[in-house]
Order: C-alpha cells, then sequence, then structure tokens
C-alpha cells in the first residue's frame, strides 16, 4: 500500500467524517434523521462562493460557508423538530420534511444560480510537500489538518462547557435532560446549527477539490449517510473509525477496481459490518443506554 | 290551485337524515315491514358485501338499517371513473398518464403493506421491481421468454428478493433498516449502469415481449390495451392488499408494530409474519416488475435513480400510508403534477416537495388521515369547553360525578349552587335592617325568601338559640346532628331578647352563605 492511497485516505475520511458527525449527532441528541444535510452542504458551498466573489481571504471565504451552513442548520430545525418533536410518528414525519426541505431547496438553488459549477478559491494555496514518494497536495493536506483541530475541540468542548454538558445529556436521555432544565427547542437549534456549520465546513473543505454545484450535496450525504451508519448512529468515536475505513475502501477500490465501483464496494463493507453488528461500530453505547 | 300534483302531496315527517345536535350523518335505510334483512355475502366466503348495522330508531319508532362502512360504495365508483374515463376519451397521452399512474399504484399498494402494515421502513421497492423487470427483460431478450413468462419471472425474482431484504429486517432497528434499504437501491442502479450484460452501453435493456401487439404499439389502440392491462393489475393488487391487510395476518402486522412486547405476550408469532409479508410483497412487486418490462419492452437504470424512490415516497406520504385509498390518491396527485403537467417544468419538484412538507407538518397519516384527525380535534375542543363550563359553575366535575352515587345528588349540589348565588344577590344592609327591626316578620318577599333558604339547610351545623335564663339570658348554639351528642356553644356572647338572638343568628347564617 502506497503512501498515496493512505494519504487520499484520510482527506476523504475527514471530510466526509465532519457531515458524518453531524448526522451522527443529530440522531443521537434529537433522534432525527437530517436528509437536508446534503442540501446545507450544497448551500454553505454557495455561501462561501458568493463571499469568494467579495473578498478571497481564506478565513472569511471558510466563515461564510460556516455561517451559511449553520443558518440552514438552524431553518431546518425550525422547520422539522420545533413543530414536531412532540408529536406522534416523529421520526418518520421529520425524516420526511428534511427530505422534502432537500427535495425544494436543490430545486431553488438550481433555479437561482443555474446548474453550472462554481469554482472557490485555492484557501490554502498551491504548494506541494515531497513525502516518501508520495505528493502531498496543500488542499488535501489542509482539509486533514483543519478537520482534525475542528473535530478535536469539539470533542472536547463536548466534555468541559455548559451547553456541551445540556447536549451529552439530551443524547442519554431527552427526557430526563428536560426533566433537570435542559431546553430541548434551545439544544436542537444548537445542535442544528452546529452540525450545519460542520457541513458547511465540510462544503469548503471538499470544494478545494471538486466543484460547488446545486446537486454536489447528494454524493457526500450518501457518504455521510454510510459512514454515520456504520459508526453506530449517535457516536462520534464510531464515525470517526468508520470514515477511516470508509476513506481507506474508498481509495483501496478507486486505486485497484476503478472509480465506478467504489458505491458498491463501500455498501457491501457496511452489508457485512451491519449484518455482525446490527448497531454499527460504536453501537455499543446504544446497548448500554438501553 | 287545485292541480292533480298538489292533491297528492301529503305532508311529509322531517327526514330522518336530518343531523340531531352533533351526530354525524348517517343513511339508513328501512327495512320492509315483515322486518327481514338480507345480508348478501361474496360468494363462497362469509364476507358481506355491505356491512349493515341494524338498530331501532327512538324517534320513528321503527327498525332501519345503517351502512356502518360505505368505503366499498366509494371504491366501486373511483374505479369505476378510472376504468371508464381514459379508455372513452381516447387521449393518447391521457392513457399513457393514466397506465404510468396505474403501475405506480399497483407499486405502492404492495409497498405499504410493509411501510403501513408491517410498520417497517424498508426503502427497497423499486429495488425489487427493478430487479425483476432487468432480469425479465433480459431473459426475454436472450432466451425469447414470451410475456406471461415475464411475470412469473419476475415473481420468482421478488419472492428471492424478498428473503433476502427480510433477513437484515429480523435484526435491525427501523432507521438502520432505512438507510440500508436506501443503499441496496443505489447499489442495483450503480450495478446495471456498469454491467454490459444490462446494457449499460445503450442506457438499459430493450427489445423484450410485450403484450401489447407490435403492430398497435404508439397508436391509441395500443395505449388502450396498455392501459387496460394496468388496470387489471391494479385490481391484482388491490385484492392482494385487501387478502393481507383485512386479514389475519394484517392484524398480526398492526398489533406487533405497536408493541412487539405486547404482541410476543399474546403468543403472536410476528416474526414469521413479517418474513410473509416481505416475501408476498416482494413477490407482488416482482409481478409489478415483470409487467414494467411487458409493457415498456425493456427496463431502464432511471428505475433506480434516488428522484424516482422521492417520487414514489412522496405518494405514499401525501396520500397516507396505512390505507390502500391514501396510497392511490397520493399516487393520482404526484402523477398527475409530475407527468401531466409537464409544462411546468422544474417547478413541479418544488410543488410535490411543499405538497409533501405541509401534509407531513399538518397530517398525522397523510390526506386520508385528516378527517379522522379533525373528528379527533373536535372531541378533544369540545371536551375541553364541557370541562372549562363544568368547573367555572364549581358544581360537579366529571370525574367526581362518577363518585356520586345518587345522582340527583348531582343536579341538588347544582340547584342549590344556583340558588345561593341568586340569594347573594339579595342581600343588601336595608334587608338585615329590616330583619334586625322585626325578626318574627311580617316580611318582605325577599327576607322572606332567604330565611325560607336557612330554614330548609340540613340539621347538623344548623344554628339554633339556647335559652340561659327565660326573658334575660340567651345563646347561640350549633346543633350536632347526631342523635344523643348535645349541642355546642358558638360563642359567649349572651343576648338579653330573644329577637337579639334571633337576628344574631340570622346575620351569622348571612355571613356563612356570603363566605360559601
Amino acid at each position: 500500500m502506497s503512501w498515496f492511497i493512505v494519504f487520499s485516505a484520510f482527506s476523504l475520511a475527514a471530510t466526509y467524517g465532519l457531515l458524518a458527525i453531524g448526522i451522527s449527532l443529530t440522531w443521537a441528541s434529537l433522534g432525527m434523521l437530517n436528509l437536508a444535510q446534503g442540501f446545507t452542504f450544497a448551500v454553505s458551498g454557495y455561501g462561501a462562493w458568493t463571499m469568494s466573489g467579495v473578498t478571497t481571504h481564506p478565513v472569511a471565504v471558510m466563515g461564510a460557508g460556516l455561517a451559511a451552513g449553520a443558518t440552514c442548520g438552524v431553518v431546518v430545525s425550525l422547520l422539522a423538530f420545533v413543530p414536531l418533536h412532540d408529536r406522534p410518528n416523529f421520526q418518520v414525519r421529520s425524516l420526511v420534511v428534511t427530505l422534502a426541505i432537500s427535495l425544494i431547496g436543490t430545486q431553488l438553488l438550481q433555479q437561482h444560480y443555474g446548474p453550472q459549477v462554481k469554482p472557490l478559491p485555492k484557501l490554502f494555496g498551491d504548494g506541494k510537500l515531497e513525502l516518501s514518494g508520495a505528493v502531498l497536495t496543500s488542499d488535501k493536506t489542509g482539509a486533514i489538518v483543519v478537520a482534525t483541530v475542528v473535530l478535536a475541540t469539539l470533542v472536547i468542548w463536548m466534555r468541559i462547557s455548559r451547553r456541551g454538558v445540556q447536549l451529552r445529556a439530551m443524547m442519554q436521555d431527552p427526557q430526563g435532560a428536560a426533566l433537570v432544565g435542559v431546553s430541548i427547542r434551545t439544544t436542537a437549534v444548537m445542535v442544528m446549527a452546529g452540525t450545519g456549520a460542520l457541513a458547511g465546513l465540510a462544503s469548503v473543505l471538499l470544494a478545494q477539490t471538486y466543484f460547488v454545484s446545486p446537486q454536489s450535496g447528494a454524493q457526500p450525504l450518501t457518504k455521510g449517510l454510510v459512514i454515520a451508519l456504520l459508526g453506530g448512529l449517535g457516536s462520534i468515536s464510531g464515525a470517526v473509525i468508520a470514515a477511516i475505513m470508509v476513506g481507506f475502501t474508498e481509495a483501496l477500490t478507486a486505486d485497484h477496481l476503478g472509480g465506478q465501483y467504489v458505491l458498491i464496494t463501500q455498501f457491501a463493507l457496511v452489508i457485512v459490518v451491519l449484518l455482525f453488528r446490527p448497531r454499527g461500530i460504536g453501537g455499543l453505547f446504544d446497548e448500554i443506554s438501553e | 290551485m287545485s292541480s292533480p300534483t298538489t292533491s297528492t302531496l301529503t305532508i311529509t315527517q322531517p327526514t330522518e337524515q336530518r343531523l340531531v345536535g352533533r351526530r354525524r350523518l348517517i343513511p339508513r335505510w328501512r327495512v320492509r315491514p315483515d322486518g327481514v334483512v338480507h345480508r348478501r355475502r361474496w360468494p363462497l366466503t362469509k364476507k358481506r358485501i355491505i356491512h349493515l348495522d341494524g338498530r331501532f330508531n327512538p324517534k320513528s319508532l321503527r327498525r332501519e338499517m345503517v351502512v356502518s362502512d360505505k368505503r366499498p360504495m366509494w371504491w366501486v365508483i373511483a374505479l369505476g371513473v378510472i376504468a371508464i374515463g381514459p379508455t372513452t376519451l381516447g387521449n393518447g397521452r391521457l392513457l399513457a398518464v393514466g397506465t404510468t399512474f396505474l403501475i405506480y399504484s399497483a407499486i405502492n399498494l404492495m409497498w405499504i403493506l410493509v411501510v403501513g402494515t408491517a410498520g417497517i421502513l424498508s426503502l427497497a421497492s423499486l429495488a425489487v421491481v427493478g430487479a425483476a423487470a432487468y432480469t425479465s427483460a433480459w431473459l426475454s431478450i436472450s432466451h425469447g421468454f414470451p410475456w406471461p413468462l415475464m411475470l412469473v419471472v419476475g415473481g420468482g425474482v421478488g419472492l428471492v428478493f424478498g428473503a433476502i431484504i427480510a433477513i437484515p429486517a429480523r435484526r435491525m432497528d427501523g432507521m438502520y433498516y432505512a438507510l440500508l434499504t436506501l443503499g441496496l437501491v443505489e447499489l442495483c442502479r450503480v450495478y446495471v449502469i456498469q454491467s454490459k450484460t444490462f446494457g449499460s452501453a445503450t442506457g438499459g435493456l430493450y427489445g423484450a415481449d410485450s403484450f401489447v401487439p407490435a403492430a398497435m404499439r404508439s397508436t391509441l389502440a395500443g395505449f388502450r390495451v396498455g392501459y387496460v392491462a394496468a388496470f387489471v393489475l391494479l385490481l391484482a393488487a388491490l385484492a392482494v392488499y385487501r387478502a393481507v391487510n383485512g386479514e389475519r395476518l394484517g392484524m398480526v402486522l398492526r398489533v406487533a408494530r405497536e408493541e412487539e412486547a405486547v404482541a410476543e405476550s399474546m403468543g403472536i408469532g410476528y416474526e414469521s409474519a413479517r418474513l410473509a409479508v416481505f416475501l408476498i410483497s416482494s413477490a407482488g412487486l416482482g409481478v409489478i416488475g415483470g409487467f414494467y418490462a411487458a409493457y415498456n419492452t425493456g427496463a431502464s437504470p432511471n428505475l433506480f435513480t434516488i428522484d424516482r424512490l422521492l417520487l414514489l415516497f412522496a405518494m405514499i406520504v401525501i396520500g397516507g400510508s396505512g390505507r390502500a385509498e391514501g396510497a392511490v390518491l397520493g399516487t393520482l396527485i404526484v402523477t398527475l403534477i409530475n407527468d401531466w403537467f409537464v409544462g411546468w417544468g422544474p417547478k413541479r419538484v418544488v410543488i410535490i416537495g411543499v405538497l409533501m412538507l405541509l401534509v407531513t407538518l399538518f397530517a398525522r397519516a397523510g390526506l386520508f388521515g385528516i378527517r379522522q384527525q379533525f373528528i379527533e380535534f373536535r372531541q378533544k375542543k369540545s371536551s375541553e369547553r364541557r370541562a372549562d363550563r363544568v368547573q367555572r359553575k364549581g358544581i360537579v366535575v366529571a370525574e367526581e360525578a362518577i363518585d356520586i352515587q345518587d345522582k340527583q345528588d348531582i343536579a341538588y349540589r347544582a340547584f342549590d349552587r344556583a340558588q345561593r348565588d341568586h340569594l347573594k344577590n339579595l342581600i343588601t344592609p336595608q334587608l338585615v335592617e329590616e330583619h334586625r327591626a322585626k325578626p318574627m316578620g311580617q316580611h318582605s318577599d325577599d327576607l322572606e325568601r332567604v330565611l325560607n333558604y336557612f330554614r330548609r339547610t340540613p340539621i347538623a351545623d344548623k344554628y339554633a338559640v339556647y335559652t340561659v335564663v327565660p326573658f334575660a339570658a340567651y345563646r347561640i348554639v350549633s346543633m350536632s346532628g347526631v342523635p344523643g351528642v348535645p349541642p355546642r356553644i358558638v360563642d359567649d356572647r349572651v343576648h338579653a331578647s330573644i329577637d337579639e338572638a334571633l337576628h344574631a343568628v340570622f346575620v351569622r347564617r348571612v355571613d356563612d352563605l356570603m363566605g360559601s
């Protein structure tokens, strides 16, 4: 296995992992499968692109992407979670609402911006790094570094901050959290803003390699779902392990079999893992909390 | 004005279909004078064609029949319109869109057996249809299978597929399973696009046998044949849906859907029931797949796209997944928007999405659940109003009324309360002054009413005047109400005359009345 495969596996794992952790966190704390995450991804790509028309400063562009993603997340939570969370059949209904949002939103994006793809400016420069025979491009290195930093910050924040405690209380037991004074709606809006921002970050990072388009969210959404499913919905560590596994599968398949077989091997991986562990890799947590 | 027509007019009694209070309108049928009612049944079964309940009408003093389930009538009307309308209008495009609608309806009917009746969110319906369509089209092209055999092959493929997707459903939780089946659809699409056998180069497989004769294809007659065949397919799907959902299997599945533990404790083997419904539904979907291939003379990867799946999902979400009429209505709405109003362009997707959003946000079980939801909402509101009404008067709330054995007591309390409210208004300083001046009468009307009320109160805790020294010292006591238990002295005031003592009793009673 060459270093190149390891490297590209990690860079894919970094971006998809961000999206997957968003899906996973939303599921664990709100009990809602957010299928509008792909739409949030596309919106933040356009947000960053709009900002890049004003200034190409990397921080401003990334900030615009994050802000657009967070706003989109808040809108989704206001439509899908707040009106429905205490209604019967919440899980399926919220899933349908997020699906409808993504359907409508993607179409509106296409009408407003047109079907052409948009490029983002190179935020990490054009540098290349030579490492024991492998060429490390700056966009992929930047993606890995930024994603790792953000994930580490997220984990620490969840451990020490008051908001993080609220979030973890919601993940363990929403009713119990409500009983001790955690506002379910406020926390939900906050979680969705946060996971939206994560999707925005993933969008900006992936747009370093690919382009921004209305449908650009579909593929990452599928990957994010695969990783979240594989890692066990609700488990961050499981999602990280799953992201690396999926990244490796993708890089290896693309190298040995060809890019068109990527989805097949990934789903085969998911099916095999889920047959043996029906709640995913990190699903142990679910079993204990029951 | 003595024309023959007016002379035959008789005064008709008010029709019995008029609403009484909030009762729902129910059509009633007169029973023959001899009181005999023939309940017609489907041949060779005990199933009734129309469910009639016999009732006694206390107003007309007659026995009458009430149709307790009107749905079969609506179904006959709707199916009649579907069968006759497009075939007689003779519009090729209408027939083509109608055929799409009928095929999708059949797919959705099979699908909601799993999603609605069994309550398992499986998104693999199109994967089964597509796999069956591809297999039968391929066999027809390469081995020359005729179209009836294509349906059989499709059913077989569906059965195998159903067994495969039923295995993970036993172990996995709802959302995990939904995602897995979504992945399965994607897997099928990618495989079909890549595979040379299944026409990756030509964008699908074409050239299979069809039940539309080759000479009639793309003519009005050909469309009509396709439409009629699809209508038969819909009827078959409805029959299968009815046979599963309306019989024992459906009942078992619905119990297991609500609460697995309860089903298990009642001795219901829901696992085998779920396996059965997966096999039946997938076999049905497979036959539809074979039909699809025979109708289109082939299959294309479009069957597996996520967009197509979303469209189907929108259909059952809008119509409601719990009932056959919901699935058909949802299919009708979405097909109409998507296939008939093609001129609207990309706006169609937005409209379907908005419909989906609104229905999900406001309706609990799709469009066909709205009626039940509205009835429940109205009942909740009227019960709230009733509780509010009762509480404001503070007499007896509904819960308390259950505990009171003597129901007359409830009415008496209500009367007593109203009377006290009325008497409170009568009490004025002038009235008290009138009593002080003349405790023994003669009294005004108001004072007499107040005193009558006081006299009627129960003996327990009733005030009385106790003579300590005749014509010199009187005190006020309160009766115990229990024989043998002496009255107790209320306070230590001693009144010099009987009139003064009587007025003191009156003042105490007035205070109690005003305080109640």
